[in-house]
């Protein structure tokens, strides 16, 4: 094998080698110990087998599974339609999906800042609503102009959510209260109080739902025209990637981050050190709460302008499933929302076009949650089966 | 399928098991005889805990065969290599503690829905009085001295009708007495007609008790000799692979001024009853190797703990260079100079998950050779990481940037020790420094901390270990039940002393 593989290294042509069955082999050996690229990987084969679930699954109920995924996709703007309606394209479909997923990144990014100290929030839903509601208004009732009124809801919205997750944080830390329980209580909490005076003083008795906020506080410019299209500007995504940025470089350069990871791996490791685990705790939750107030200001401001009174809106939630699938890592965590989003959003077109049910999209989502739930099998079983290559590739003196 | 000699009532014939990175056994096969003590002699990280494993049914070989009695068999779990008579007491005893210890021996085969403890009571008096060991049903485990733990363990496994007993490390938390009496326990089983493989690193009880003895080193089976036909050093040459020295060379004490002086500490932890810590007193000097000796779970653990600062709440002064550190925090205690090598080196003292560098780091971090405003300067902490790799010895898949679950239990201790001793603190706290580590690290790490007491540093050694102790040790302190009974300089004292202090004896003067 030396002789041919270097036969082509001569001629520029090494990656042959890797074709061949000893190079196969060893590569396999070498993409199995790259942490880094099982990330992408695993998550990957999650999706692609859910989809193959998906398909058998579309095909049982007598669909289309090729037509009805690209509809799908289509409805989502990751694809070209056959035609659009008066004013539309795929560029515009994409926009409405990025706006639709920047709530789903804020909330997803507002789980995985608590997760890395170690705790799990579930209460970005209750927040949410929180949130959007005293923005809405403070600042979506008033007159205020676009300039001063959108940075206003950024900033209350974070600040509220700030506020809420440190109150969380410090009643774990003080009396060893369980936060997902507190969470939970806050959700409805949240819920019915913003209720109260939706119904009391801010509902719209067509809609059923709160009062439409002004254009000026919106995080989306609507109905802006652009090269002979309508699109939507969605301002809450550039806010998105500012702060996805800035968060990431937090955890993963400053002091600060790597204590708060540490107090999430190890307590008792990082309490030796003499890392403050009070501290650290409180402000994981002060920070995932920040940006679940984001999510409550993009989402009731920005993806819709109204209040849906007595829902909890369902982001919170798959925002949990977002996390698993995209491992934590930002990366993973767009990537991963956007498929959701899309899939979700394209999911009436694929009823326009498939004829197929709108609980499909859901369904498939479902079967990537528990797929993803075993890369962590996936993984254990690559490295056996690596490790004995290993070793025999040793045996033969190819390593 | 009868497949083989029935005089051998275990034969283990070509077992190879591989872990992420590792062959812990490789092509190992071994027969033992019915009625015969077998000892498995290794280093750490040799494969004679995977390999017994393996025949107690927690894993399962990767290839290879295990035949009982002639017949091959399969096991899927411990439960199924109970069930045809194997049972194992491993080295962290699992027992319930608020449970008494018949309801620790009926745990997992109750029999039914109603759990007859009469019965199972009458019968744990009736093993008791058959093979001498001495036991009362009722008492909980959690009141009852390691010892006792450790015969209720013999007992599960005789209330199962086991007729293969495996011990893995038998004697680590044992006085050298009650040692002793367990080697009689040993030899009263085996006249009973039972089998009986041993785990051990300890080369005096293997010549002790044993019949044969396989050699292990790096997964392969080196060679199975009779114990009557060699002597201790060459089972430790074969351990190894080279000739071995067992005494260090100590230069003489230079002692200091005191560094650390601890008055009148004591400690009860809330919800207890019992005073862990109880009016302990002790100095340590500059260039001084103070020791705490004692079986474990009599405090001294605590005792390492309080000085840190990780337990709060005691009683008492603990005094550094001249300043009462008692109500200052963590963190404060580190940065007025005191190094800790903990006991658990997974739960405390590293985070697994985190690179190799960033464990290196984890105490220095705050300051500014590490940090420029709030940003980590990963420069400059990778060099310092190669520095303490270099220095230390310390062997890992890759490098700095390994992630430290994977390395092996000796590089994390060394890198560890490395980490500690650059923080070029005033004290150094030793807890357990070379538990689980093979002689040659044991012995690098021996010079490792004496050249520290060389250069004037103040070390507090605990140990479980009385050979590390013996070593090391210039002053020794010897602890029972949570107060320092004697202290003495260590010339004073021979180990059949200090292990009857251990027991709680108390001599005159």
């Amino acid at each position: 094998m030396d002789k041919i593989s270097s036969f082509f290294k001569k001629f520029g042509l090494g990656f042959v080698h890797a074709f061949t069955k000893n190079g196969a082999r060893v590569n396999f050996v070498k993409l199995s110990k790259n942490r880094t690229a099982l990330a992408f990987l695993l998550p990957i084969t999650a999706i692609i087998l859910s989809f193959i679930l998906g398909s058998i699954v579309l095909a049982l109920i007598g669909a289309d599974p090729f037509k009805a995924i690209t509809s799908m996709f289509q409805g989502a703007g990751f694809l070209p339609k056959a035609r659009y309606g008066g004013g539309q394209n795929q560029f515009s479909d994409f926009m409405k999906l990025l706006n639709n997923a920047t709530p789903l990144i804020f909330a997803s990014l507002a789980v995985s800042v608590a997760l890395s100290a170690g705790m799990f929030n579930i209460g970005i839903s209750g927040v949410m609503v929180l949130s959007g509601f005293i923005s809405s208004v403070l600042i979506g009732y008033s007159p205020l102009p676009a300039v001063v009124a959108r940075p206003a809801v950024l900033i209350i919205c974070l600040i509220l959510g700030m506020g809420a997750g440190a109150l969380v944080g410090f009643l774990k830390y003080k009396f060893n209260i369980n936060e997902v329980v507190q969470a939970i209580m806050f959700n409805y909490t949240f819920m019915y109080i913003t209720n109260y005076f939706i119904y009391k003083f801010f509902l719209n008795p067509e809609t059923r739902s709160s009062v439409v906020v002004s254009d000026a506080a919106r995080l989306t410019i609507a109905d802006v025209k652009v090269g002979g299209v309508e699109i939507v500007v969605p301002l809450g995504f550039i806010v998105l990637i500012a702060v996805a940025v800035i968060v990431y470089i937090f955890l993963t350069r400053t002091k600060d981050g790597f204590e708060m990871r540490a107090v999430g791996l190890n307590p008792r490791c990082a309490e030796y050190v003499g890392i403050s685990v009070k501290k650290n705790v409180i402000l994981a939750m002060a920070i995932s709460g920040a940006l679940a107030g984001l999510a409550g200001a993009t989402f009731y401001l920005g993806a819709t302008n109204t209040i849906k009174p007595e829902t909890l809106p369902s982001t919170g939630f798959d925002a949990i499933a977002v996390c698993l699938l995209g491992g934590s890592h930002p990366i993973g965590i767009f990537l991963a929302s956007l498929l959701i989003s899309g899939m979700t959003t394209g999911g009436a077109y694929m009823q326009a076009r498939a004829s197929v049910s709108t609980q499909v999209p859901s369904l498939i989502i479902g079967i990537m949650l528990i797929f993803a739930a075993c890369t962590a099998f996936m993984r254990y079983y690559l490295q056996k089966m690596s490790l004995k290559v290993e070793d025999n590739l040793k045996k033969e003196g190819l390593l | 399928m009868q497949n083989s000699n029935s005089e051998y009532i275990i034969e283990m014939k070509h077992i190879t098991k591989r872990f992420p990175g590792i062959v812990a056994n490789d092509d190992v096969s071994i027969s033992v005889k019915k009625g015969e003590i077998y000892a498995l002699l290794g280093e750490n990280g040799a494969g004679k805990s995977t390999l017994m494993s393996m025949l107690f049914g927690l894993y399962e070989p990767d290839e290879g065969e295990i035949f009982i009695r002639g017949e091959k068999v399969k096991f899927k779990s411990p439960n199924d290599a109970s069930a045809i008579g194997i049972g194992m007491v491993h080295q962290h005893f699992k027992l319930v503690e608020p449970f008494t210890v018949t309801e620790n021996v009926v745990l997992g085969i109750e029999g039914g829905t109603i759990v007859d403890l009469k019965s199972a009571r009458e019968k744990i008096l009736k093993l008791s009085s058959e093979y001498g060991l001495e036991v009362n049903p009722d008492d909980k485990i959690k009141d009852l001295p390691v010892c006792t733990r450790q015969r209720v363990e013999i007992f599960k496994m005789l209330y199962r009708d086991a007729e293969i007993l495996i011990f893995d490390e038998p004697t680590g938390v044992l006085t050298p007495q009650e040692i002793d009496k367990l080697l009689e326990i040993l030899e009263n089983l085996r006249k009973s007609g039972k089998t009986i493989l041993l785990i051990t690193h300890k080369l005096e009880e293997i010549k002790r008790v044993a019949d044969r003895c396989a050699i292990l080193r790096q997964g392969k089976l080196i060679e199975v000799v009779n114990t009557k036909d060699v002597s201790t050093s060459e089972m430790a040459s074969l351990m190894v692979g080279h000739t071995v020295l067992f005494d260090i060379d100590k230069s003489p004490m230079k002692k200091g001024d005191v560094v650390l002086s601890v008055k009148n500490m004591s400690y009860k932890k809330k919800g207890e009853s019992v005073y862990r810590v109880r009016d302990v007193n002790f100095d340590v000097h500059a260039g001084e190797v103070f020791a705490i000796a004692g079986v474990s779970g009599n405090g001294q653990m605590e005792i390492a703990d309080i000085i840190t600062g990780i337990i709060q709440d005691s009683t008492g002064e603990i005094v550094l260079d001249g300043e009462d550190i008692s109500k200052l925090s963590i963190d404060e205690r580190i940065k007025r100079g005191i190094s800790y090598v903990p006991e658990d080196r997974h739960a405390v003292a590293l985070v697994l998950d985190e690179t190799l560098e960033d464990n290196i780091v984890l105490k220095k971090m705050d300051t500014a050779q590490f940090l420029k405003k709030i940003f980590l300067r990963r420069n400059e902490i990778s060099t310092y990481a190669d520095m303490i790799i270099d220095k230390y010895d310390v062997r890992s898949g890759q490098g700095r940037s390994t992630i430290v679950r994977s390395m092996s239990g000796g590089n994390q201790q060394k890198a560890i020790i490395g980490r500690e001793i650059e923080l070029d603190a005033k004290l150094l706290i030793f807890v357990q420094p070379t538990r689980g580590l093979d002689v040659g690290a044991i012995e690098n790490i021996w010079k490792l901390i004496l050249k520290e007491r060389d250069r004037g540093k103040a070390v507090l050694l605990i140990s479980l270990e009385l050979e590390e102790i013996m070593n090391l040790a210039d002053t020794v302190g010897v602890i029972y039940n949570g107060h320092i009974d004697k202290i003495a300089s260590r010339d004073q004292l021979t180990e059949r002393e200090i292990g009857s202090y251990m027991m709680g004896v108390k001599h005159n003067g």
